[in-house]
């Protein structure tokens, strides 16, 4: 039986002043899992969290936590209550010191954890009497995480969590988190834009861009159903139109035809056949190229289409299309 | 411990209009003296028209030291202090926190926004409160030591009936704060209001009545016609219609 849902969002619209920030975003987040919410920056990835916690309410879909609608705000104390989080500029309240932040934390959580409070005073170095504005951003941001773990959380939320971190700093935070979890029963999502850091610790991704969820599931599954596929032609590679599923990018250049696939190699290397490849090779595909094919190609797809619906109105500027990525190197998108 | 919060969040407001309040009331009292002795050349001034008229007026409620407690202290100079920092007071709260000052961690407590809302508002019309009554019991304390008596109960009325005009503009601001996110606007804004609310009491007849000023400086309680029952009620109408405003506001915004 699959773990049950502690983070489920279906159709989940938020719309501020005529922009978009996220257009019909579905997420799952199994409990038990480290859930990497990968995206660009303005991806939608803060908006998605800030609904999550009822900091901002979604203008049409739904967004449940621990089976509670986080929309409501009786629901969303009781969410908050069982949920840590780390907020993206980490800021606290800088006219208290260390000590005097940690007490006030505690006084809202009813199954605060002294033992884990004074492991991370120690493991952090944090000192007690200094004032929360003389702290550096790495020390700010381990007190954040000090008092996002010491909670006695269900889950835990992080929102860039390493974000303006030097590398030593980083890494050290990211252990924490790792040892943390591996000790509590507990759920992590955490968003980034850091590939390397998803993949360091996440045992699940979802990758969002404009505002969708265009990647989800495990990773290890993710990497096993994405490959790319590249076929080599004695001449042109023909511009082909793949009917298998899971195709995903086709993109075509002289003689090399080459297929991102979302659903394995099989289907489209048994429909390339026909076209009479001179050599064939699968390629297993790292996380970054899959955030990188996925999300950057569209953003390249949608200007190479609009910058030709401008050169065909004669316009000399892009106008907003429909049907995004659909005439990239001919090839339209199967599994969205 | 959003209590806490809120006193650390505004004590330095607080006490800072406290400290400058109680040395107005104590310098108040203790140069009455020397005001009595410029009363004695009051009469040999011949000044005619409205300047004339005002010293007559001046010198005549200062012939009494309870007339010249109520119109230095209440019914002059010290409202627009008053004033000054009821909106000070009222000003600031979660939405100019969101950036650098913890908002989204404020937000991020298994508290609801009402709570959260209703702790400053009482917390802050606390700090009002005590910047009414402390300030005027300063007056019948120090009163013996120049060889006056003020009265306990008049100090009381006066302080009640300033705090609850008071609490208009600081729920003015409060209001405001849940509209704009810097701490500037919310506070010129309620002093805009507060400006053309003393001008349009002078001008507009009907007003008078209901004088949010008047219930403030309490003038027919000290007249001897009793307290100003339409304007202390407007002024509570006021003060929570606006609070309710600034709840659903809050309650609806996005962060």
């Amino acid at each position: 039986m699959a773990d049950p849902l502690v983070i489920e969002t279906a159709g989940l619209r938020k719309q501020y002043d005529g922009v978009e920030a996220l257009r019909g975003l579905d997420l799952q987040v199994p409990k038990g899992s480290i859930h990497g919410f990968l995206g660009r920056n303005g991806a939608g990835k803060t908006t998605t969290i800030k609904v999550l916690l009822g900091m901002v309410r979604p203008t049409a879909g739904e967004a449940r936590v621990f089976g509670l609608p986080a929309g409501t705000e009786q629901a969303s104390v009781g969410i908050r209550r069982r949920t840590g989080f780390v907020s993206d500029d980490k800021e606290l309240y800088n006219y208290l010191t260390v000590g005097e932040m940690i007490r006030f934390t505690a006084a809202f959580f009813p199954r605060w954890r002294t033992d884990l409070e004074e492991r991370y005073l120690r493991a952090f170095e944090l000192p007690p009497d200094r004032k929360v504005k003389a702290l550096s951003r790495g020390m700010r941001t381990k007190l954040a995480l000090l008092l996002a773990l010491a909670r006695g959380a269900e889950l835990l939320i992080l929102d860039e969590p390493t974000s303006g971190l030097d590398p030593a700093m980083t890494e050290e935070v990211l252990q924490a988190l790792v040892t943390h979890v591996g000790r509590e029963e507990m759920t992590v999502f955490f968003s980034s834009h850091q590939i390397a850091e998803v993949d360091q610790i996440a045992d699940r991704v979802a990758i969002v861009d404009h505002g969708r969820v265009v990647v989800a599931g495990a990773l290890d599954e993710v990497r096993e159903r994405y490959c790319r596929i590249q076929f080599v032609f004695d001449g042109d590679a023909p511009a082909a139109a793949f009917r298998a599923p899971g195709v995903e990018r086709v993109r075509r250049k002289g003689r090399v035809l080459t297929v991102l696939s979302s659903a394995g190699s099989a289907a489209i290397v048994e429909e390339a056949r026909a076209m009479a490849p001179a050599s064939i090779d699968v390629i297993p595909v790292t996380l970054k190229e899959i955030f990188l094919e996925t999300v950057v190609a569209d953003d390249e797809a949608e200007a190479r289409t609009s910058e030709r619906v401008s050169r065909a109105n004669g316009t000399g500027h892009g106008a907003p299309v429909s049907g995004r990525a659909g005439e990239f190197e001919g090839q339209s998108p199967s599994s969205r | 411990m959003l209590w806490h919060k809120a006193w650390l969040e505004t004590r330095s407001r607080f006490l800072i209009g406290l400290a400058l309040l109680v040395c107005s009331a104590g310098a108040m009292v203790l140069t009455y003296p020397k005001v009595q002795e410029l009363l004695k050349t009051v009469p040999s001034m011949d000044l005619g028209g409205a300047l004339g008229a005002k010293v007559r007026e001046g010198a005549l409620l200062a012939s009494t030291y309870r007339g010249y407690v109520w119109s230095q202290w209440y019914g002059q100079n010290v409202l627009q202090l008053w004033t000054i920092f009821a909106v000070i007071l009222g000003s600031g709260g979660l939405l100019s926190q969101m950036s650098g000052g913890g908002g989204l961690f404020t937000l991020s407590l298994p508290v609801s926004r009402r709570e959260l809302l209703t702790v400053r508002a009482a917390a802050g019309l606390a700090e009002l409160l005590l910047l009414a009554v402390v300030p005027s019991l300063v007056i019948p304390l120090l009163s013996p030591g120049i060889g006056q008596s003020y009265g306990l109960g008049d100090s009381l009325v006066h302080a009640i009936c300033l705090f609850v005009a008071r609490a208009v503009f600081f729920c003015l601001s409060f209001l405001l704060s849940t509209v704009f996110s810097d701490i500037w606007r919310p506070l010129l804004f309620a002093l805009l209001a507060a400006g053309i609310l003393g001008l349009a009491e002078q001008f507009v007849a009907g007003l008078s009545r209901y004088s949010v000023i008047g219930a403030m400086s309490a003038e027919r309680y000290f007249r001897g016609g009793g307290l100003p029952w339409p304007g202390l009620l407007a002024s509570v109408a006021l003060s929570a219609a606006m609070l309710c405003g600034a709840a659903v506001n809050l309650a609806r915004r996005d962060f």
